[in-house]
């Protein structure tokens, strides 16, 4: 939680700085998220929890590429549904990806995404390197726009039994509004991430993200 | 080709015979005024009487012919043969009413002879131009009536089946008198094309009343074509002034796409997971939001800016539809009369005398 605080501070300044650069341009966004988490970890054996999430997002456009790095940090308490036994955990999420806009409304990404659930007792790893497809389109020109994204995991581990994880995919979908007056932004989005254990039947774990974001540049 | 050898051969002989007889008549003309110069009078008489003779009628112009009765009646007065003389001036006058002998050449008891022969002879002419082409309320049609001495006429058109047309002068003539016609026939229309007899008739009783003239008229009426009207200014040369239906349409489709997307998200990506409700309250903001782009954008909404940034180009428009209504109105206004004279004919005295 301390990242993401730390990081929503130095968010604005980095804003004022880089909205004089030229050759590049930086766009940060802060975020208010719901986490939901299923886990599946043996036939009939499901565990949900759910919490609240805050993270940010940094973007840096240079040239054809943008490089960026987003971080999301919560607590995961026991929820209605599962089977019971669900320990509360922290969830670390973090994210680093270099972007490029094949077409004016298509964005494809490539960058590993690493997952963490911290308990009192252990530390559940993942680490998922993604390539992604985002198509923009716009509501309001510029103004308003909605957005889907798809990715799929091209390599993945994971630091719990069977360790190594199989079909690994996900999407996000939402809109983002830019008011006519003021440099901040809001984004309204939709995630769901979901991995097959082992690449068989053993287990699943999928993770839904409601974000609310309010964003600052280009 | 032995045939046209031998019509050009004879075109070329009938009119080097022509020429001859023509050369001929002017010759004896010549020969005659030389004559009477030399005051051989008799010889003089012969001459120009044969030069006026039957055979020779055709090959003198008018200009010609009156000179040679010119002479011909100084010769008689000479001769002390006066009736002969008025003769021959009178057979001037009725040839050319305007023709007067030179008084530098003629002594003054020759002129005043011919004056009262003129006087005594009672004649018309019409002149008028060949080929007139005139715009109706605009330009008018002139012919000239001479007369030989003071006399009533009345100048009329009619169709060349005897349908009256216009009345255009009734009246005195002292010596000539140009009139005018505008086109139109007495119930005010152009006159529609056709053939049709311009004619003057001597309004008297008098048994030496001169003969009417007329001179048929080929008038063809032309009614000249009208402008056509400019093109209505379309895009791209005007701005759209109304919203189209492409983005609006593209706007719900891209809300109502994304919102069942965040919808359906779970059931494509995890099929073991039924997915949090929350997501709809997410896709139902995504979907009011294309709801809200359709409304905002929706087509056939006015475009005030682009209607205020056509107005220039869509007035220039109007005033120049305007400029060609007014202009074609006086086009179709504007009948053209193209009017070709025949030869000048005496005609049958058909008006009544007062």
């Amino acid at each position: 939680m301390r990242w993401v605080a730390a990081t929503l501070c130095v968010l604005p300044t980095l804003a004022s700085v880089t909205h004089a650069q030229e050759r590049a341009t930086f766009a940060f966004r802060g975020d208010a998220a719901g986490v939901w988490l299923r886990q599946e970890t043996a036939p009939g054996v499901v565990q949900q929890l759910r919490g609240p999430a805050l993270g940010a997002e940094g973007r840096v456009k240079y040239g054809p590429l943008t490089f960026g790095a987003g971080l999301i940090e919560g607590r995961l308490d026991a929820a209605s549904g599962g089977t019971g036994g669900e320990a509360a955990r922290d969830l670390v999420e973090g994210r680093a990806f270099v972007a490029a806009r094949a077409l004016p409304w298509l964005e494809v990404s490539v960058g590993p995404l690493l997952r963490a659930y911290v308990t009192d007792s252990a530390t559940e790893r993942w680490v998922v390197w993604q390539g992604r497809a985002r198509v923009d389109a716009p509501i309001l020109t510029a103004r308003l726009t909605s957005f889907v994204e798809l990715w799929r995991g091209l390599s993945s581990r994971v630091t719990f039994p069977p360790f190594l994880a199989g079909r690994v995919q996900g999407g996000e979908a939402g809109l983002v509004y830019k008011p006519p007056r003021g440099p901040l932004w809001w984004r309204l989005a939709y995630r769901v991430d979901d991995a097959l254990l082992g690449g068989g039947p053993g287990g699943s774990e999928t993770v839904e993200v409601v974000t609310l974001s309010v964003g600052i540049g280009r | 080709m032995k045939r046209v050898a031998i019509t050009l051969a004879l075109f070329l002989a009938l009119a080097r015979l022509h020429d001859a007889r023509a050369q001929t008549a002017r010759d004896l003309v010549g020969q005659g005024v030389r004559a009477y110069r030399a005051l051989e009078y008799d010889a003089a008489v012969a001459l120009l009487k044969r030069s006026l003779s039957e055979d020779a009628v055709g090959t003198l112009s008018t200009a010609e012919r009156a000179q040679a009765l010119t002479y011909l009646g100084a010769t008689e007065l000479f001769r002390g043969r006066r009736d002969s003389a008025a003769i021959a001036f009178s057979d001037v006058v009725l040839l050319d009413p305007r023709y007067r002998p030179d008084e530098l050449i003629f002594p003054p008891q020759v002129t005043n002879l011919f004056q009262e022969v003129r006087q005594a002879t009672k004649t018309v002419a019409l002149s008028v131009p060949p080929v007139t082409e005139l715009r109706v309320r605009g330009d008018r049609f002139t012919a000239r009536v001479f007369t030989s001495s003071l006399a009533e006429v009345a100048v009329t058109l009619a169709r060349d089946d005897g349908t009256p047309v216009r009345e255009l002068y009734t009246g005195p003539v002292a010596d000539s008198l140009a009139v005018t016609w505008d086109g139109f026939t007495a119930s005010g229309t152009p006159v529609p094309s056709g053939r049709y007899v311009l004619r003057v008739v001597p309004r008297t009783a008098a048994a030496n009343a001169p003969p009417a003239r007329q001179v048929t008229l080929d008038i063809d009426q032309r009614t000249p074509d009208t402008l056509p009207w400019p093109p209505a200014p379309t895009s791209p040369a005007l701005l759209p002034e109304r919203t189209p239906a492409g983005p609006a349409v593209r706007s719900l489709a891209a809300g109502l796409v994304a919102a069942a997307a965040v919808i359906a998200l779970p059931s494509i990506i995890a099929r073991n997971s039924g997915g949090t409700d929350a997501r709809f309250a997410v896709g139902a903001a995504v979907g009011a939001a294309g709801l809200v782009g359709f409304i905002t954008q929706r087509p056939g909404r006015p475009l005030v800016q682009n209607v205020r940034a056509n107005a220039p180009q869509r007035d220039a428009w109007m005033r120049r539809v305007e400029q060609i209504k007014t202009e074609n109105a006086n086009r179709r206004a504007t009948v053209r009369l193209v009017i070709r004279a025949e030869p000048l004919a005496t005609a049958e005295r058909t008006g009544s005398p007062p």
